[in-house]
């Protein structure tokens, strides 16, 4: 599935990126971003913060690199030494809109924020969701692309994130040292989840490769070899039943096992059963009515 | 300098890899043999920008006289650039509203304003000897320790901002290098609390390339092993993502040494 969530182009998609210190994203972002560039007359803008743009562009096909807009959000988000492109107070709607603008002629945008968790340092986590679900929603972009780390933020940010996704992709370290592991939640348009874990690597032309795919993960672990022992062999008396003797302890009824039986017996009075006699007296208010008249037994 | 280090990280003072940022961590030891390391590494050709935030110069001066380094001659010949937090940050305590101090330790007498000043500084520092850039190598930056900060008042996003700015100055745009140190709590509650020394060291763990880890034993005190390190390359080239190795260190008069785990000379 990860594959699928790489190459594809369903408008108004929102890829979130999980990623922590054992692991970065950033090369699967790299990835994402190299299959982007590839399609015909799409263009990728980047909102970087992270990685300087030398540091992005390294690996990526030259051939289609113009058609990548790098964002330097990197040499100063703050404002602090004066000549930045991009600082993180511009995250808005208009100002990248208007950034997006600036290639009025691309059939389809596709917007990486890299990363997220910079932006959270600045901004309140709901003003983010906010203008992230307006960036998806607004059209000006086909699909956003975003990486977090998730070690670096409280759960419930990095939850609300998530429930604006449409596919999850949380990569951690294999544990065989064959790759890394990736788990892809996936949300369609009708609403329906689906759910994969998969080992990758990636390739120095920043393609990916799938190793194996772990569909069932806590299976992996049963040895289907045991071999069950009978613990009724070998004994000195005997446990086993034979088959009449099998059938007598099915009938049995147990004691306190409440039966139909037993219930149909105990609602109806049977004969020799006390009765009780009641004179009511001057004092007394004696009403006639069952008060156990609405029960439904 | 440790020649056993150099060996480990492949590095030599005169050729070592440019725009690095070595992030140097410690938990429940002490760390700052590796800083001294890499004091006498760089000082042997390039310009060191030092923030001493924790020790005087005279210490960091009688250690470097062990490994061969005058520190005074370096400070003389503006090769290094030393800010003694410590005394400094009497002048800026003392002295209250005038502005004798530098403004670099501005973050003491209003923590919430962050370490923009201490950026400035550093900037200044870098800039200001434009002229005589080519006397020396790339500059390098090091940091003893910043984690201190954090019990100054100064919010973790402050620090990541701060180191934010000095990797983009210092690693991309000079091609030089960065060492800091970050000294670890061992944190009592389950929870991640939001603002730590931990997620202080997770945020620099993102941003930099290098990470050496020094923890104690787990087992406790020995007398012949002090500790180990783990060394991380975190991979900005294809190929194997991470790489790690583990190394145990024993701190000697005049160097470390460094062993595989289980081969020290104590056991062998």
């Amino acid at each position: 599935m990860l594959l699928e969530v790489l190459q594809g182009t369903e408008a108004g998609g929102f890829i979130l990126l999980q990623d922590t210190v054992s692991y970065s994203g950033r090369h699967l972002l790299k990835s994402y971003i190299s299959t982007a560039l590839k399609r015909e007359e799409e263009v990728v803008h980047v909102l970087g913060f992270e990685a300087c743009e030398k540091e992005f562009r390294d690996g990526l096909d030259r051939t289609n690199a113009q058609r990548l807009h790098f964002h330097n959000a990197y040499s100063d988000p703050l404002g602090w030494t004066g000549n930045s492109a991009f600082t993180v107070h511009q995250f808005t709607l208009e100002d990248v809109s208007t950034l997006i603008k600036q290639t009025p002629q691309a059939k389809a945008v596709t917007l990486v924020i890299d990363s997220l968790s910079w932006i959270l340092r600045h901004h309140d986590p709901a003003a983010v969701c906010q203008r992230l679900q307006a960036l998806k929603k607004g059209g000006a972009v086909r699909t956003v692309i975003v990486l977090v780390h998730t070690d670096m933020h409280q759960r419930g940010t990095v939850g609300s994130i998530r429930h604006l996704a449409t596919s999850v992709v949380t990569v951690a370290p294999g544990t065989r040292g064959l790759g890394a592991v990736a788990k892809t939640t996936r949300r369609t348009k009708s609403g329906k989840l689906m759910q994969d874990e998969e080992t990758f690597s990636i390739n120095e032309d920043l393609s990916v490769t799938i190793h194996s795919k772990l569909s069932h993960p806590g299976h992996t672990h049963v040895n289907t070899d045991e071999t069950e022992v009978d613990p009724t062999a070998n004994l000195t008396f005997n446990l086993r039943l034979s088959d009449t003797e099998r059938q007598a302890k099915e009938k049995l009824a147990l004691p306190f096992v409440f039966s139909k039986e037993k219930k149909s017996a105990l609602l109806q009075p049977g004969p020799g059963s006390g009765r009780i006699l009641y004179e009511p007296d001057a004092n007394d208010d004696y009403d006639q009515e069952d008060p156990d008249d609405d029960l439904d037994i | 300098m440790f020649a056993e280090l150099n060996s480990i990280l492949n590095s030599s003072p005169e050729s070592f890899k440019q725009g690095e940022f070595i992030l140097v961590s410690d938990r429940q030891t002490d760390a700052s043999f590796l800083i001294h390391h890499f004091l006498s590494f760089y000082l042997r050709g390039c310009k060191v920008c030092f923030l001493g935030l924790v020790q005087s110069f005279s210490h960091y001066s009688a250690v470097s006289q062990r490994l061969g380094v005058s520190l005074n001659q370096a400070r003389e010949k503006g090769q290094l650039v030393f800010l003694e937090g410590l005394k400094e940050s009497l002048g800026v305590l003392l002295q209250g509203d005038t502005s004798n101090g530098t403004p670099a330790l501005d973050f003491l007498r209003d923590p919430s304003s962050g370490l923009r000043g201490l950026y400035d500084f550093v900037h200044g520092n870098i800039r200001g000897s434009e002229g005589r850039a080519e006397d020396w190598g790339p500059p390098v930056l090091m940091v003893d320790d910043l984690s201190v900060v954090l019990s100054l008042g100064v919010s973790v996003g402050a620090v990541l901002d701060f180191s934010h700015y000095c990797r983009a100055t210092f690693c991309s745009e000079l091609q030089g290098t960065m060492v800091i140190l970050v000294r670890c709590e061992a944190e009592e509650e389950e929870e991640e609390s939001d603002e730590g020394s931990e997620r202080l060291q997770r945020g620099l763990t993102h941003q930099c390339s290098l990470t050496l880890q020094v923890q104690g034993l787990p087992t406790g005190y020995c007398r012949d092993i002090h500790g180990e390190v783990e060394v991380c390359w975190r991979g900005r080239c294809d190929g194997l993502q991470i790489q790690r190795k583990l190394f145990q260190y024993k701190v000697c008069d005049k160097g470390t040494l460094f062993f595989a785990r289980g081969t020290s000379s104590a056991v062998l």
